[in-house]
């Protein structure tokens, strides 16, 4: 299973850039754990970065510094020995972890724990429960009930959604394990979850949702944004 | 004024191509020889070539991102140690040097300045799984691959141009661009979009 639904080119940019806000590139280093194509996209990104620093014209007045920090260097090279690192010694990853229907993206451990099973779920309203990340609190993890629609919203400016288990569809097509919704304020959509399983499915904002209606207004609270 | 990029140029754009045409930006160096030199037989000559070309860059790319001088020069100096001490970690199938290099500046920057721990959790995370990626280009290819970004980069319409260096060397987030300029955020995510696009069109295969 590859996934349809990909990080948005000028997302890819800004992360490679090292300028994407911290709870959204949490969502996109899920996603990009589970995506190849992304991943070499994401590479190519880093080259024009690369290709900037190539860019870059030093000022000749640093020459002076630069020749006593190149002298600094060097003395630094004869005392550091590079470790012996045995060659793959690294464990490589399963090669389908997404298989395993409670993978969590290591990416998102520190915040949700290794296992999808082992949530602790807080039930806001029928139908939907919600985690909240420690310490980040635009980074939340929703379950949402088979077969049900979720009020329509946009989003204040960017929203990042990766689906971890179960479906959704939207205008936007049919959202499933390892696709990623890359939004921003000229989305305005109204989600609705798959028959059979619960969809379960991991967000990072970075201003408010806005919503309309009693639910929404109920889940605006929770996540406080 | 910014909402349509496929007008024709302005009279700034033109001029801009035509003076970046006229002056050539020096070619891209291969550093495979150089880089396998320090890997393999701890050679310093071969170190010192890479440390003086990258030194001087990387200063000028960390300082661009808000970091005092000193720091600047710290973080660069402990980019290039990381280099000879992980040389033969390097695998020039996988993406020009200077690629290499700039990953490692960029992720000091954020993990010492900005202290956002959940960086280099998520750079592991991606490096682990990305082990097992077949690269489909050989290094030549990357290499020539580079070179031709790097014309492409000179020939982005003036809009586009100063919208990427915005977010790689100021590593301005979407939203600050669009404040910055009085933009609105679709439009720089759709100039950014289209500059990823122009610079990948035939290289790497990557659309």
């Amino acid at each position: 299973m590859s996934p349809n639904h990909h990080l948005d080119e000028s997302t890819l940019m800004s992360y490679a850039a090292g300028a994407l806000p911290a709870p959204l590139s949490i969502v996109a280093g899920a996603h990009l754990e589970l995506c190849a194509h992304c991943r070499r996209r994401l590479g190519a990104a880093e080259a024009i970065g690369a290709t900037l620093l190539e860019q870059t014209q030093p000022s000749a007045a640093d020459e002076a510094r630069l020749a006593v920090m190149r002298e600094a260097m060097l003395s630094q090279l004869g005392a550091l020995v590079p470790a012996d690192r045995p060659a793959e010694v690294r464990s490589l990853p399963p090669e389908r972890p997404q298989a395993d229907p409670d993978y969590m993206p290591a990416a998102l451990h520190p915040y949700f724990g290794p296992s999808l099973s082992r949530l602790r779920w807080r039930w806001i309203a029928p139908g939907v429960h919600c985690i909240r990340a420690v310490g980040m609190p635009e980074l939340i993890m929703l379950k949402i009930a088979p077969g049900k629609s979720l009020p329509m919203h946009s989003h204040g400016s960017s929203e990042l959604t990766q689906v971890l288990r179960g479906a959704y569809n939207d205008a936007l097509g049919l959202f499933a394990p390892g696709d990623i919704a890359d939004l921003d304020e000229s989305v305005e959509h109204q989600p609705v979850t798959a028959p059979g399983a619960a969809c379960i499915c991991v967000s990072a904002l970075d201003a408010p949702l806005v919503f309309s209606g009693w639910l929404a207004r109920k889940i605006q609270r929770f996540v406080k944004l | 004024m910014y909402s349509d990029a496929a007008s024709p140029p302005s009279s700034f754009d033109t001029a801009r191509i035509v003076s970046s045409s006229q002056q050539p930006s020096s070619e891209p160096i291969n550093w495979t020889h150089d880089m396998s030199g320090v890997a393999r037989l701890r050679d310093r000559d071969c170190f010192l070539r890479i440390y003086d070309h990258f030194m001087p860059r990387l200063c000028v790319y960390l300082r661009g991102l808000g970091a005092p001088e000193a720091v600047a020069e710290e973080l660069a100096q402990e980019s290039l140690l990381r280099l000879w001490m992980r040389a033969a970690d390097f695998d020039p199938a996988q993406g020009a040097l200077s690629t290499w290099l700039y990953r490692i500046g960029r992720n000091l920057h954020i993990d010492r300045i900005r202290r956002e721990r959940s960086w280099m959790q998520v750079q592991d995370a991606v490096e682990e799984a990305s082990a097992l990626d077949v690269v489909e280009r050989s290094s030549a290819e990357q290499f020539a691959d580079q070179a031709r970004l790097r014309q492409r980069i000179n020939e982005l319409p003036a809009v586009q141009g100063r919208l990427v260096r915005m977010s790689y060397f100021e590593a301005k987030s979407h939203g600050e661009i669009a404040q910055a300029l009085g933009m609105p955020l679709g439009t720089v995510k759709s100039h950014l979009r289209r500059a990823f696009l122009q610079l990948q069109s035939k290289v790497g295969g990557v659309r």
